[in-house]
């Protein structure tokens, strides 16, 4: 007898399971991912915020694009376990559809990004956004849903083409990072609509849209071209 | 499975050259040849890890490119590492292969396959914490959890002691009974004593195919030399 029928769902769960164990086990990607949000941040505020200056109306834009080098982190870790343990050819060599392997991949660099944006989120509001953010962190936490969407999608598709590469410390932040830009852009406006002192919904709907239709393209390229991400 | 004209190139260099291979159930293929003679790409092409630039290949009845997936269900690999995570449990990778392969009844699966190499006792350790012979008896464990009707086994004795070696005999003794199985070794003598078969290559091309049948070890030892040289 040969294998059952092996169903995507089962497959999903088992990825990613095995990633969050991984992850538990070593503490190597989200902690250090934590860290650097955290010390980037207070970079920013001895930067730019210690001279009594009202940052609110970019704290939005601080927010996001210390959380977009945070993800360049992540994305680049994502395959680590699979590379330095040797483990690829198994993967493989099993009978898992790619596109569950891109998937999963993407599950997991979105379940670190919220566990990051869990610590990000309250020191932006402690920082750099005068008065309260309290009533706004319902919107705020569906910007972060939303964005974290396109950057899990659009990550998980570099980290696949840049996991045969060479050079690919340096391949991947330079094609992650500027493709992540219109992610940053809207996000950031998303939550300084909201969090900026504008009030504006009107503009917060705008920029979640676009972060929805973002994230429905690159999920759209991701099928589109799956099969041959891990083509040798 | 079957195998016609496969050539893979890297760069300008053709690391396979138009070889042929034909295998059915319940026979044993050695491919035998030096450092760099293909031996690694050929089997890794059979795994459906590599894509061919030329040829046909089609395995269990799958052709591949196209049917890669059907084909994976039926094949069982062991590389020169046995692919599975160090800072997981013994029974957590074997969980999730089981979890990759859609296995009915997991845990007696998984439960038969640690006993059936010596690692039961050992089933809730990290496998960081194994020698590399412990390591590769998971290895196999994990290539014939789903009962795969090919084994491709890359360097399987690679690491093992004396003991693990004597395991590897018996259970590869039992898989060679109902499934095809090709083993990589540059252990001349071990391949002959295994196999039915035998595929020597030199610089990615076949020199020789041929039935084993009354040869001995040491006796192609020494054939083997002048094809290689």
């Amino acid at each position: 007898m040969s294998a059952g029928d092996p169903s995507w769902p089962r497959q999903m769960r088992a990825l990613l399971l095995k990633d969050l164990r991984l992850e538990l086990r070593t503490r190597d990607t989200a902690v250090a991912m934590v860290l650097f949000v955290v010390l980037a941040m207070l970079i920013f505020q001895f930067a730019v915020g210690s001279r009594g200056t009202d940052l609110t109306p970019y704290a939005g834009g601080i927010l996001w694009a210390t959380l977009s080098l945070t993800a360049v982190l992540g994305v680049g870790r994502s395959w680590v376990p699979e590379r330095d343990q040797r483990v690829l050819d198994g993967i493989l060599s099993a009978p898992v559809s790619r596109l569950v392997l891109l998937t999963s991949k993407a599950a997991t660099i979105y379940a670190y990004l919220l566990a990051v944006e869990i610590v990000a989120v309250p020191l932006m509001a402690l920082f750099f956004v005068r008065g309260s953010v309290a009533g706004d962190l319902g919107l705020i936490a569906v910007t972060c849903l939303l964005a974290n969407l396109g950057i899990a999608v659009l990550g998980s598709l570099y980290a696949c083409l840049a996991l045969f590469a060479r050079a690919r410390e340096l391949l991947l932040p330079v094609l992650f990072l500027p493709s992540l830009l219109p992610v940053v852009i809207a996000a950031a406006g998303a939550v300084n609509a909201v969090a900026g002192g504008t009030n504006d919904l009107a503009e917060y709907r705008g920029y979640s849209l676009f972060l929805a239709v973002y994230a429905v393209i690159f999920g759209l390229v991701a099928y589109a071209t799956y099969d041959h991400v891990f083509d040798d | 499975m079957r195998a016609s004209g496969l050539v893979k190139r890297f760069g300008e260099r053709r690391a396979v050259d138009r070889v042929d291979v034909e295998l059915a159930a319940g026979e044993c293929l050695a491919v035998l040849g030096p450092n760099g003679a293909g031996k690694s790409t050929l089997l890794r092409m059979l795994a459906t890890l590599l894509r061919p630039d030329q040829g046909a290949l089609a395995v269990c009845g799958h052709r591949l490119p196209e049917r890669a997936g059907r084909a994976r269900a039926e094949i069982g690999y062991l590389g020169h590492d046995p692919l599975v995570y160090l800072d997981l449990t013994a029974r957590q990778n074997l969980e999730l292969y089981a979890d990759l392969y859609g296995l009915p009844d997991a845990r007696r699966r998984v439960d038969d396959a640690l006993d059936r190499v010596g690692l039961l006792a050992r089933s809730f350790d990290p496998v960081r914490t194994f020698s590399r012979g412990m390591a590769q008896r998971l290895g196999l464990a994990r290539a014939l959890l789903h009962e795969p009707r090919l084994l491709l086994l890359d360097e399987p004795y690679a690491g093992l002691d004396a003991a693990g070696a004597h395991l590897l005999d018996a259970v590869l003794a039992d898989a060679v009974r109902d499934r095809g199985v090709v083993i990589v070794t540059h252990e001349v003598e071990r391949g002959v004593a295994l196999a039915g078969r035998l595929l020597v290559l030199r610089a990615g091309r076949a020199v020789l195919s041929e039935r084993v049948g009354a040869l001995d070890g040491a006796t192609f030892r020494a054939r083997y030399e002048e094809l290689v040289a």
